[in-house]
């Protein structure tokens, strides 16, 4: 047996924060809520193996690393690549990348920088892409190239309504198709794309399937777990992530038809909304769901806005795939970075009335300004519309836990009164 | 999800719009073309490209035929039995077109139906399809209306005298008639080719029938490249348009269900960008619609968009359906991955 008494390297003292903050999220999953669904276990051994044991999952394989969801994981996949979403929810990375972003900026971002910073990966990007979505997302993809990284920015437009932006977003994603086919020595072609088309789409497909379990009366799934199987879509083997999913949807059923509730009777149904839940910060969705309320729906860009959309091709020729995958990622997307963005309101309103939400929680990391910014329009449609909603800052830090509890359990007992009442 | 698995409604929403429209397009094809020889005889008022030319094959004819030809009487005609007569006839063709609104363009013009085929021939052949260019299609938009006023003015300016105007030759009795492909196209298909020719006898007629070679070539080239391409200037659509409102089918779209995907648009062939940007609008119907319904086989999100019929829902977007006519329903071994 091996005793000698060695000193722990930083990335190796990284890696071990990392695996606690990971494992006290699984944990927590795993133990902390009643009825728990068999095929997740592997959705929560996967995370266990990647953030905690730091194996890869990719390897002898092209990992493309992407920014934000608007990098189309069709090209990507019928070019042989793996897309690696880099978007980071490690408090450990946050504090990392804090020494070198403004204090105030969004921990998502810090996390990110740092990740890069550290160069500490199971899976290492080879190439990233970096849309130009939000201000900071924007900045950051210079400082990562200055850390020694291949960072390309694939511009995107902030306008979405305009014939101008469509065009400009069609001739962007052209070009990263271009460049990420060089780089991979590989041609994009009709058939590779059509069958990453479809593939693509029948993950949403199952998605889709897993989400109209949430509209039952009782709930077979919870949100947080929810929020794990879409972000499993961020680095997991597609192929594999699609038969778990399926496995998935088979017990869902079969939780559906026995009337399986991972809530209460009178547990208020959320729809959450906001900067993403990304692993392990699922503080705000674990919060909401330790205080018997149920989230039956999001819109955010880990989850639901990642998955909603399909797309939908004409004629399959390799040009006007190209285009409906670009209008996919633009037209549809209710990123909060839009000058206009009457979208992001009539989908949440919409998500309420078709899943039957009691109530809205909005959350904004701090730092994350345009989610901030927002968040007065949205509270005011809202009210407008009679649906109560609470607004919640948070960032990465363990703290403010108690704090943001108090008022979390509050706004889900004025809703519980509000049933009460109603009925 | 769990609903009713069998249900006509379901099979309905699911189904191959493609291939329905196909065959639907055939059969029309075939009565409007060769009814005629099985004595089917729906009347000269059609809101669709049955030709006149089209002799003993047709089995109705086109109303802007018809339309040209009422228009053409002194306006004291006008006054009595003429304008009485013109009535009618436009009640009539009203009534047509209500009952199928702009589906008559999807689902029975024969010109229409052989821009659809020269589609399909081109998508065969992997070439690429063109679009108008933003700049141009507003412009594009209006060359209908304008050939519509001219088709209702000129034979009006045959008997009499407008604005003090000469009075125009008898040659242009049927102005939109002479340079429709129409008129070519659909007699050939009962194999006379005997439109095809040059008028020499007289310079109106020498014009015009050159007008209509040229048209006719550009139809052919230009719908082989670009979906729908004759459709955009259809005056035809521009008087149904006129019409429209009170129509029995309709398009219908629930906008707070809308995502702005972009899908519809994208599948649409006469590039309606309302289709997906609209989100306050009910009736999505538009005057360039064809109400093809493809927009709504292309639409992912339950009820958003739907083909109505006297308040009843005949075909609605479904996940379903789309995931199915995508094909995105099954993970096939021979994808790339």
């Amino acid at each position: 047996m091996h005793t000698e008494h060695t000193i722990e390297t930083s990335a190796e003292r990284q890696n071990r924060h990392k695996a606690m903050e990971a494992i006290s999220v699984i944990n927590a999953l795993r133990e902390d809520f009643k009825s728990p669904i068999h095929s997740m276990g592997y959705f929560y051994d996967l995370f266990e193996k990647v953030y905690c044991h730091h194996q890869p999952l990719h390897e002898g394989k092209a990992k493309i690393g992407t920014m934000c969801i608007q990098i189309p994981s069709e090209i990507i996949y019928a070019l042989d690549g793996v897309p690696i979403r880099l978007c980071n929810g490690f408090y450990t990375d946050d504090e990392i990348g804090g020494d070198l972003l403004p204090q105030k900026s969004c921990p998502l971002v810090k996390a990110t920088v740092g990740w890069f910073a550290s160069d500490n990966f199971s899976d290492k990007p080879d190439i990233t892409f970096s849309p130009t979505t939000c201000d900071q997302k924007t900045k950051a993809g210079a400082i990562i190239e200055s850390f020694g990284h291949t960072v390309i920015d694939v511009g995107f437009p902030r306008t979405k309504e305009s014939e101008e932006s469509r065009h400009y977003w069609r001739e962007s994603v052209k070009s990263f198709a271009v460049k990420l086919s060089k780089f991979q020595g590989k041609k994009l072609t009709r058939s590779n794309l059509e069958s990453a088309i479809k593939k693509v789409g029948y993950a949403q497909s199952l998605y889709h399937k897993l989400t109209e379990f949430r509209k039952n009366k009782a709930v077979p799934i919870l949100g947080v777990d929810m929020f794990l199987v879409t972000n499993a879509f961020f680095f997991d083997k597609i192929d594999e992530w699609i038969s778990a999913v399926e496995k998935l949807v088979v017990e869902l059923e079969q939780r559906a038809s026995e009337g399986v509730n991972v809530a209460g009777k009178a547990s208020p149904r959320i729809v959450y909304t906001g900067s993403p839940p990304i692993f392990p910060n699922y503080k705000i969705p674990l919060i909401i769901e330790q205080s018997d309320a149920i989230i039956v729906a999001d819109e955010t860009c880990s989850s639901n806005r990642m998955f909603n959309d399909m797309v939908a091709v004409d004629e399959w020729n390799l040009y006007d795939m190209i285009d409906s995958v670009s209008d996919k990622y633009l037209k549809a997307c209710t990123c909060p970075i839009f000058t206009q963005n009457d979208d992001r309101i009539r989908r949440i309103i919409q998500l309420v009335r078709s899943y039957n939400g009691d109530g809205v929680i909005y959350q904004a990391f701090a730092g994350c300004q345009v989610y901030e910014m927002e968040q007065r329009s949205v509270l005011a449609a809202m009210e407008k519309e009679g649906i109560p909603i609470l607004y919640i800052e948070s960032d990465y830090s363990p703290s403010q836990h108690g704090q943001l509890t108090t008022r979390v359990e509050a706004f889900i007992e004025s809703l519980k009164n509000r049933k009460r009442m109603k009925k | 999800m769990t609903k009713n698995k069998f249900s006509l409604r379901r099979a309905v929403n699911n189904m191959n719009l493609v291939r329905f429209r196909f065959w639907f397009q055939i059969v029309a094809f075939a009565l409007v073309v060769y009814g005629g020889y099985i004595g089917l005889d729906l009347g000269d008022k059609l809101p669709t490209f049955a030709c006149v030319f089209n002799g003993e094959g047709t089995g109705g004819k086109c109303y802007v035929g018809e339309l040209q030809h009422d228009l053409k009487h002194p306006l004291e005609g006008f006054m009595g039995f003429a304008g009485y007569a013109f009535l009618i006839s436009l009640g009539m063709f009203a009534v047509w077109f209500w009952a199928l609104n702009k589906g008559w363009c999807g689902f029975v013009c024969p010109l229409g139906t052989m821009q659809d085929w020269l589609t399909m021939l081109r998508e065969k052949t992997k070439i690429r399809y063109s679009e108008y260019s933003w700049a141009n299609r507003g412009k594009i938009k209006s060359i209908k209306y304008i050939l519509l006023i001219l088709l209702l003015l000129l034979p009006v300016m045959i008997a009499n005298s407008v604005f003090g105007l000469p009075k125009l030759p008898n040659g242009l009795s049927m102005p939109f008639c002479d340079i429709c492909p129409g008129r070519m196209m659909i007699p050939a298909f009962t194999g006379h080719f005997n439109q095809f020719y040059i008028d020499f006898s007289s310079k109106t007629d020498l014009v015009m029938t050159t007008l209509g070679m040229i048209i006719t070539g550009l139809f052919l080239v230009g719908s082989f490249i670009k979906k729908r391409f004759f459709c955009y200037f259809c005056p035809m659509a521009a008087l149904q348009y006129v019409f429209s409102k009170p129509a029995l089918l309709k398009l219908y779209k629930d906008g707070s269900k809308c995502t702005k995907c972009g899908d519809c648009y994208r599948a649409c062939d006469m590039d309606i960008l309302e289709i997906a940007d609209d989100v306050t609008s009910k009736n999505l119907v538009t005057e360039d619609c064809t109400l093809c319904l493809k927009c709504v086989a292309a639409c992912p999100e339950e009820g958003c968009l739907e083909a109505n019929f006297m308040g009843a829902t005949i075909f609605e977007s479904t996940k379903e359906g789309f995931i199915l006519r995508m094909a995105m329903d099954q993970n096939k071994e021979n994808h790339a991955h």
